[in-house]
């Protein structure tokens, strides 16, 4: 029996590779090699590094490879530190544990035309969807790379380069491309996206201010803040017993702020019908959101997964 | 009064009963990984299933922090998946639900306590499944709410064997 929940996909590497201009390319894969669970084009997963750190990257491999995930990770000397330790801790079979992969686009079959432009390591996201797009045929796409000189993933991008597929545009030797010349003419047809440095983010935005929102995909190198029910506020927890505060941030679970709390608390649906993480109430205004307890029960009694607060201060009996 | 079931057979010599069959049978060895389909399970008794995630002595399932005996095989009903796509308009596939044995024919909720044959294994129904959020964000389907009450049975294996797509289920008098 494991001690604490799992939480993420155990994945082992099996696979590093130098990627020209200080990227590598990891490549991840369940350790019987079972497939692993699915992602779209452009999808990114957490890696929880084994220092402690979390970080977010995207997969560049083509979905239908079901049994590796691929991260590009470029080494930041001066970054937050994920990049350094996956550069210079991490080898060949070493556990990590990802999460399940997040966002991505789905490709639609009334999209005709897809134009990419990425800065950079930027280009990560958009080779899991060159690859999907280059093999499903489902729609022609270029993908405009800038770049001040050296070329990243150079090996890997080289035969969509060949094809014309890929368009390099190094500023060291011409300057910065016009973007709205590169995304074009806009329609209900064509999906343009960006991945690169924040000033070439807000160029873009720019450029395609007009454009309908479901033609515009951005992807930026820093996760955005989760989306929050703008109703929901943040409150404090006092547990009776411990004599413990732990803070709720606003739109987070009593339950997810008491484990990061360290406080153990059986739980199990998490959707307020099973009865396992029943909590009792000693002062304050409970959010009751459960499907189970009683209105006699919800005078004593809470769920820690469901329930929220009115109050600034939530006691209980923990 | 209503804690046993009626004995004997009804008025008028009704046959009180039912037969159901396997009809898919999925495993996992790992939190998270998408279920395999198999052609056969074979069922350790008072163990698991070999290979599956909840083999106790090997568990690395998301619940496995919790032990719980009636976890070592699990069982849905293909009338559920059925009745998803009929009344809620949601496609769910029998590798997505995360149980194990997708029966046909075989009234899960009535078999809680009670034991019955799954092919040449023998089990015990300890509890009903609950659905968890935790499917609905491996699957993206929000499926919470309608498999409330009916998210499969939760069993221990009392003899072990090997499990088959089309084998029959039935009642253990």
């Amino acid at each position: 029996m494991s001690a604490r929940p799992i939480t993420t996909v155990k994945t082992v590497v099996t696979g590093i590779e130098e990627a020209g201009a200080g990227v590598k390319l990891f490549t991840l894969a369940d350790p019987d090699r079972w497939e692993l669970p699915p992602f779209k084009p452009g999808a990114h997963i957490d890696l929880h590094l084994p220092n402690g750190l979390v970080r977010t990257y995207s997969l560049c491999n083509e979905p239908a490879e079901n049994t590796r995930y691929a991260i590009a990770v470029k080494r930041e000397a001066d970054g937050r530190g994920g990049s350094r330790a996956l550069h210079d801790e991490i080898g060949i079979g070493d556990v990590i544990g990802v999460s399940l992969p997040r966002g991505g686009i789905e490709p639609q079959a009334h999209i005709a035309r897809y134009v990419f432009l990425a800065g950079g390591i930027g280009v990560t996201p958009f080779l899991s969807m060159a690859r999907h797009l280059e093999r499903t045929q489902q729609a022609e796409f270029t993908l405009h790379l800038i770049v001040r000189e050296e070329v990243p993933l150079a090996a890997q991008l080289g035969s969509l380069v060949e094809q014309g597929r890929i368009i390099v545009h190094r500023t060291s030797r011409t300057g910065r491309p016009d973007l709205a010349a590169l995304v074009g003419e806009g329609g209900s047809e064509t999906v343009v996206a960006c991945c690169g440095p924040e000033s070439m983010i807000e160029s873009f935005e720019r450029v395609t201010a007009a454009w309908p929102a479901a033609s515009v995909h951005i992807e930026r190198f820093t996760a955005p803040s989760p989306v929050i029910d703008p109703d929901a506020k943040p409150f404090t927890l006092s547990l009776a017993r411990s004599g413990a505060e732990i803070h709720v941030r606003a739109g987070q679970t009593i339950l997810a702020a008491l484990q990061e709390g360290g406080i153990d608390v059986a739980a199990s649906c998490c959707g307020g019908i099973c009865g396992a993480c029943k909590v009792g109430w000693i002062e304050g205004q409970p959010v009751h959101r459960d499907r189970i307890l009683s209105p006699y029960e919800r005078e004593r009694y809470l769920m820690v997964c469901v329930a929220g607060s009115d109050a600034e201060r939530l006691v209980l009996d923990l | 009064m209503l804690d046993t079931m009626s004995a004997g057979p009804a008025q008028g010599a009704a046959q009180l009963g039912w037969t159901g069959v396997v009809r898919f049978l999925h495993l996992a060895p790992r939190a998270f990984l998408p279920m395999r389909a198999a052609e056969t399970l074979t069922l350790v008794a008072g163990k698991g299933i070999e290979g599956d995630r909840y083999m106790i002595g090997k568990e690395e399932g998301f619940y496995s922090h919790k032990p719980e005996e009636g976890r070592q095989v699990t069982l849905f009903e293909l009338e559920t998946l059925v009745a998803l796509k009929r009344d809620a308009g949601i496609e769910l596939g029998p590798e997505e639900h995360r149980r194990n044995v997708t029966v046909e024919g075989v009234p899960l909720n009535h078999l809680v306590g009670r034991r019955f044959w799954l092919g040449e294994t023998l089990l015990e129904a300890t509890r009903l499944s609950v659905p968890c959020r935790h499917i609905e964000e491996i699957t993206g389907k929000a499926i919470f709410d309608p498999l409330i009450n009916r998210s499969g049975l939760n069993c221990k294996i009392l003899r072990g064997g090997i499990v088959r797509v089309g084998d029959i289920v039935r009642n253990a008098a």
